[in-house]
Formats: C-alpha cells, structure tokens, sequence
C-alpha cells in the first residue's frame, strides 16, 4: 500500500490514548486528541481514514462528534468505543453519525487490531476507487419491506410512489428469501419479529452475502445488546423505535436510497460494508444456513 | 344490608300497650322481670301506629304523690305519656339513628325509643344502652380496620422507601461499573503490550547470555563466537531496549495510576455504603460530599464541572450513608437539571450552631408551581419509569430525622439551588470553659 492508513482516536481519558497508540503505531498512522472540538479541528484539515471515539466526554459526546466528522469528511469510517451501554448513544451514533462499529470497554485486543484491519482494508480500496460523477442517476430501487405494521407500510409505500420505487412484501422469513433471491433489492425494511420468527439471523446474513443491500430496522425492543450485534455484525443503516416517528423514518429512507444510488453508480469493490462474523454459535449457524438458502444470489452476484 | 339489620339486632319485640290501659295496670306490668330492663313501655293504636311513651319516672312522679296511684290509677294510660316520642326507622343505619337519637333524647334519660317498620308500624323497643354498645362495637371494628390499614401503609411505605433505595444503589453500581471500564480497557490493553514488548528482551537476554558463556569458555571456536555475536547483535536491534525505556516507563505508570482508580472507586463504593457503621458517629460532611462525588462522577462529567467550595466543618453526629444518599441524589438531580454543559456549586460551611450544605445547579430550574411539589412522595417530572418520585421526599424525610432542614429556591433559565442545614450538638460546657 502507497499511502499509510490514518487513525484518529479520540477519548478525554490520555491514557487510553496512550494505550492505543503503543498499540497501532507500527501498522497505522496514529493520531491522538483528548479535545473532541480539536479532533474535528483536525479532521477539517488533516485526511483521517478511520476517526475512533469514546462515548462519553465533556465537550461533546461521541455520537455528536462522529455525525460531525461525517459531515466534515463523509468517507471517514466511524468507530465509536465506549464503556457505558446506551442506548441512546448507539442509536443516535448509528443515525447520525454512521458508524461501522460499536466497540465496548475494556476491548480485546486481538478484535481491536482485526476491527481496525477491516476499516483499514476498506479504506485502502476507498483511496484508490475512481470518484464518483456529482451527477448521480436517479434510478428506481427495488425495496422489500418485511413488516406487517400499518403505519410502516403506509410511510414505506409513500415514499416509493414519490421516489418511483418498488415495493415488495414479504410476511416470512421464507419468502423474503425466496423474494431475495429472484429480484435484485436495494433496501430493506424490517422489524425485528416478523411472524414470530428473529429477523436478526436474516439481516447479518444478507450483510454478508449483500453487502450492497440498506438495512433500516423498525423495531418495539429496545435492548443495547441487541443493537450493538446489529451494528456490528448486520451492519444496519438505521435503527428506527417503534411507534415510528415520521421525519425520521423519511430521512432514514431518503438516506438510504442516495447511498443506494451512489453505490449503483460506483463499482463493486468500494462499498463501505463489511459485517463482522456472529460471535455466538447459535448465531453463526443460523447465519450460516440462511447464507445457504441465499446461494442463488451470491451466485448471481459473483457471476 | 348490614346497617339495616344492626338495629333489626336492636330490637326488642316489647307487647305494646292500648291506649286505654290503666296507669295502675301499665304500673303493673312495668314491675315485671321481663320490663325490668325498659325505661319505658310503648303505646299503640288499633293500626299499630305508635302513640307515644309512657316512661317509669312519669309513673314514679304520680305515684310519689300523696294518694298519687289512688287519685289517678285508673285513669287511661294515654293521658300520662309522652305523646312525642323518638320513633326511628328499622332501616336507618346506625350512625343515623345515633345522631338521630343523640339530637333528641334530654337529660335525664327516661324513655327508650321506639323502632318502626318502613310503613311505620310499631315493631318493638330499642334501648340507649344498647345503641350505645352497638356504636362502641362499630367504632371497635372501624379503629381495627384502621389499624390494619395504617400498618399495611406503613409497611408499603417502607417497602417503597427501600425499593428507591435500591433503584438509586443499582443505578450508583451500574454507573461505578461502567466508570471502571475506562480503567480497566487501557490496564488491560497495556498488561498485554508490555507482554509482547518484553518478549523480544527475553531473547536479548537469552542471546547475550549464550554470548557470555561463548566468552567465558575457552574452548569456544570462532566460528562459535561469531555467531552468538551475530545473534545478540540481531536481538538488540529487534527489542532496541533503548527505544522502549520509555514507552515501559509510561506503561507502568498509567497502569499503575489506572490499578489506582480502580481502587479508589472501589473503595468509594464500600464508603459511600457504608453499611457497616452505625448512626451517631462523628462525621465530617466534606468526606460524604468527596465520596458522593466519586460515586456520581459518571453522571455528571459530561454534563457539568463541579466546584467545590468546601469550608472547614466540625464533625456532627449523623448516619453517612443515609447523608450521602441524599447528597447523591442531589447531584444527580442536579447534573439532570442541565442542558448541556453546565456548573455544580457545591459549598459548605458552619456557624455556631448548624452546619450547611448547599448544592446548586445551572440547569432548566422550576416553576413556582413545581417547586412547592418537588418534596412531595410521587411527584417527579421525568417520564414514567425513569423517577419513582420519591428521591427528593425520602431526602426530605432523613434530613429531618436528623433534626435538619433541606430548602429549596429555584429560577427558571437560571438554576436551583438546594440547602442543607444539620445541626451541631449542643456546645458542652468543657468547650464554652476552654
């Protein structure tokens, strides 16, 4: 690789910063700051490649900083580590601030060096990708929805009619699947429970086999945890509470079908998404033999 | 139901008396051991409509006359009673017929009253003292389900107060636990990166080492020599123990001064509970602030800078951990108060006879309205599930077991600002002598 990999870690604690750095100084380009107003500072300046903050600190919290960050270097991969498990913080850095990953203290060291050797792999291809065009086509999306809650389907079918979209309907598992893989879809919509069955095994799978395919859960439960492996191992693009809040579920969808959009235009091998592997067995078995059903679409996808 | 049949349980079936009936022959009957127990006797008509009273004492009167009973013993009953007597419905409850009857009845008590049925046909005879025993009984059984009542809510209470308690305790142990992982994440990382760095000193050591025996032994060719040269020259370059003097030096003193907060929250945990020690020591209130504060820093560090102004204070008797309860929540509070980043003041001081605490914010502030309400039980204004509503009324509730009092004075836009005044004991002698 031509250019080293930039870290930027932010946390008000130095000596994690300390910590850190004796870590990654010999594979990446490490830079510090304990002032999450100077970290932005630098970002305006400075190329960063992934930016890794701490949840909690005086001036401004983790998720603030990283929706920032994002808004000053968009290409920027987010990382939020934090002690405290909030679910608030990991909602709001996921909406806003887009992370890649949720990482919790005290961390792994050996998971810390892998987390940041997949954000740096991405970068790497991210560095070398040809800019897109400004202008990007306004192409019609193919998006699934997989919940059978009134009020998501009449936000979700508005906003295909405005945007020129299709709409798919699933009421399974199974035929989201079988949906999945005779069409190509770009966003997906969908709860958590869907006729009794966890739709989380589905998402990391599809993060997986689909890496191009938005995932927007709407979901009831509220359970830090349960956010955290979605983060990390489905790689959702947004984490909607249930009842829906409109302007947010609006934005999300907009949100996702830009992003959708730029990618169509871009070539394969750019797309910032990467899932972790489940970290559970029963997980990654589940995972594992819905990657099988879903075999006809990695077909089509390598082919 | 059971008011109608408590003075059906009144009722005594007296034979009623014609109004024709002789005084002598009513004097008679009086005398019986059946009446013995009536003031008076009941006089009805031929529909059994009551007509009135005729009591012992009127007869009494008559026949304590000169020739009372001779002169007037035959003459009709009716002319002598009380044509107005106290007639009360069978279906009147209890209380009403007392109040009914209490209003009524004169002193001294001569007649008993009359109970009737809902067409107000004479059934039979009640008794004051009945009524009273009847009343007594009632007011038994009502002060029992009082009783029983107050000790329910007594007990409530308590479990209220307690499961509070432990809200607060289990929010305070989450927040202490999630404060040691910030420790705990660079020691840990740091215990591992002084492992791997001082894997390759290992081999210096080992290289040189196997050098210094090739130098010592005198059989030792060159070939030998040199590569055990080679090897320890190698092993140098690899660890540069030069290079990492320093980066140990740090590594061990962050990981010392991280081992070092860990404790100190620990620590802060086991003082602030303080279970161990019992009310009524000597207490040095700035200690509970500190240790209120080690406790509540997670809370409050990235909503507000704490200042402590904090006076010398002489030590008062008082139970720690309940005064650092109440200091923790009024921390807490007031690091909720705040949008954004704000300011704790926390300040202490004395005079002669209290000492002081106060704890104020530069939060949202309340309302006049709000503020006459924030000691009440249940009052909160955070959303369901996030406040019991009792933090601030238990707070109230220890502060004047302890014979204090805790104020508040709030601004909206400008803060609240909460006083603490605990008494001092009173002066001994052997001080005011010294």
């Amino acid at each position: 690789m031509s250019e080293p990999i930039r870290i930027l870690f932010v946390d008000d604690e130095e000596r994690i910063l300390r910590s850190l750095a004796l870590q990654f100084r010999r594979e990446y380009e490490v830079l510090t700051e304990s002032d999450p107003r100077r970290a932005l500072e630098r970002l305006k300046s400075e190329n960063v490649q992934i930016i890794v903050s701490d949840q909690r600190m005086p001036q401004m919290s983790g998720a603030e900083l990283l929706a920032q960050a994002r808004e000053i270097a968009p290409d920027t991969l987010r990382i939020l580590l934090t002690g405290y498990s909030d679910l608030d913080a990991a909602v709001e850095a996921l909406n806003s601030g887009g992370i890649f990953r949720y990482l919790t203290k005290p961390w792994d060291q050996q998971e810390m060096a892998f987390t940041l050797r997949q954000a740096a792999q991405i970068a790497a291809r991210q560095l070398h990708a040809p800019k897109v065009s400004a202008a990007i086509p306004q192409a019609a999306l193919n998006v699934l929805l997989l919940d059978e809650d009134a009020p998501t389907l009449a936000v979700v079918a508005e906003f295909c009619v405005a945007g020129g979209h299709r709409l798919l309907r699933a009421a399974s598992l199974s035929e989201a699947v079988a949906l999945l893989n005779s069409q190509p879809i770009d966003l997906l919509v969908s709860d958590l429970q869907v006729a009794g069955e966890d739709t989380a095994p589905l998402l990391k799978s599809l993060a997986q086999a689909h890496p191009r395919l938005l995932s927007l859960v709407v979901t009831p439960f509220c359970d830090t945890q349960a956010l955290l492996k979605l983060i990390n191992e489905a790689q959702i693009f947004r984490y909607l509470p249930k009842p829906i809040r409109r302007g947010l579920f609006d934005k999300g969808l907009l949100a996702a079908a830009e992003q959708a959009q730029i990618w169509r235009a871009q070539p394969a091998q750019v797309v910032t998404r990467l899932a972790q592997q489940p970290r559970e067995e029963r997980d990654r078995e589940k995972v594992g033999s819905l990657l099988g059903m879903l075999g006809r679409l990695r077909e089509r996808l390598i082919a | 139901m059971t008011t109608a049949s408590a003075l059906t349980r009144l009722l005594k079936p007296v034979t009623p008396l014609a109004a024709d009936m002789s005084i002598a022959d009513v004097a008679d009957r009086l005398l019986t051991p059946e009446h013995k127990a009536f003031l008076s006797l009941p006089i009805v008509d031929n529909a059994g409509r009551p007509l009135g009273l005729v009591s012992r004492s009127t007869l009494q009167d008559i026949f304590m006359q000169r020739f009372g009973r001779d002169l007037r013993g035959r003459h009709a009953v009716q002319e002598v009673m009380n044509p107005a007597p106290l007639v009360v419905s069978l279906e009147t409850s209890l209380e009403d017929a007392a109040k009914q009857i209490t209003g009524q009845l004169q002193y001294p008590i001569t007649e008993d009253f009359i109970l009737v049925d809902d067409q107000g046909l004479y059934r039979g005879l009640g008794t004051v003292l009945d009524l009273l025993k009847a009343m007594e009984a009632r007011i038994a059984q009502r002060n029992l389900v009082l009783r029983k009542a107050l000790v329910e809510l007594k007990e409530s209470q308590t479990q209220l107060v307690q499961s509070e308690k432990m809200a607060s305790l289990g929010q305070m142990v989450a927040g202490v636990a999630h404060e040691l992982n910030t420790p705990l994440g660079y020691v840990k990382n740091n215990v591992q990166l002084l492992r791997e760095l001082s894997a390759p000193l290992f081999e210096l050591a080992e290289a040189q080492a196997v050098l210094g025996d090739c130098l010592n032994d005198p059989t030792c060719d060159e070939a030998r020599l040199a590569m055990a040269l080679d090897t320890a020259a190698e092993a140098r370059v690899k660890a540069a123990p030069e290079l990492l003097v320093d980066d140990f030096t740090q590594l061990f003193s962050d990981t010392l001064y991280g081992l070092e907060q860990i404790a100190e929250l620990v620590v802060g945990l086991k003082d602030f509970a303080r279970l161990d020690r019992a009310m009524s020591e000597e207490v040095d209130l700035n200690e509970c602030i500190r240790s209120a504060l080690v406790i509540a820093r997670n809370g409050i560090k990235d909503k507000a800078e704490t200042i402590l102004q904090l006076g010398e204070l002489p030590r008062i008797p008082c139970a720690p951990s309940q005064i650092n309860q109440v200091l923790l929540n009024l921390l807490n509070n007031a690091a909720q108060a705040i949008d954004g980043f704000g300011q704790i003041l926390v300040k202490t001081w004395a005079d002669d006879s209290a000492v002081f605490v106060s704890v104020q914010d530069s939060g949202r502030g309340m309302p006049a309205e709000v503020l006459a309400r924030i000691f009440d039980p249940f009052f909160t204004t955070k959303p369901v599930g996030q406040g019991t509503g009792l933090g601030l009324s238990i707070s109230y509730k220890i502060i004047q077991d302890h014979g204090g009092q805790i104020r508040a004075a709030s601004e909206p836009g400008r803060g609240t600002r909460f006083l603490i005044r605990l008494p001092r004991p009173q002066a001994l002698p052997l001080q005011r002598s010294a």
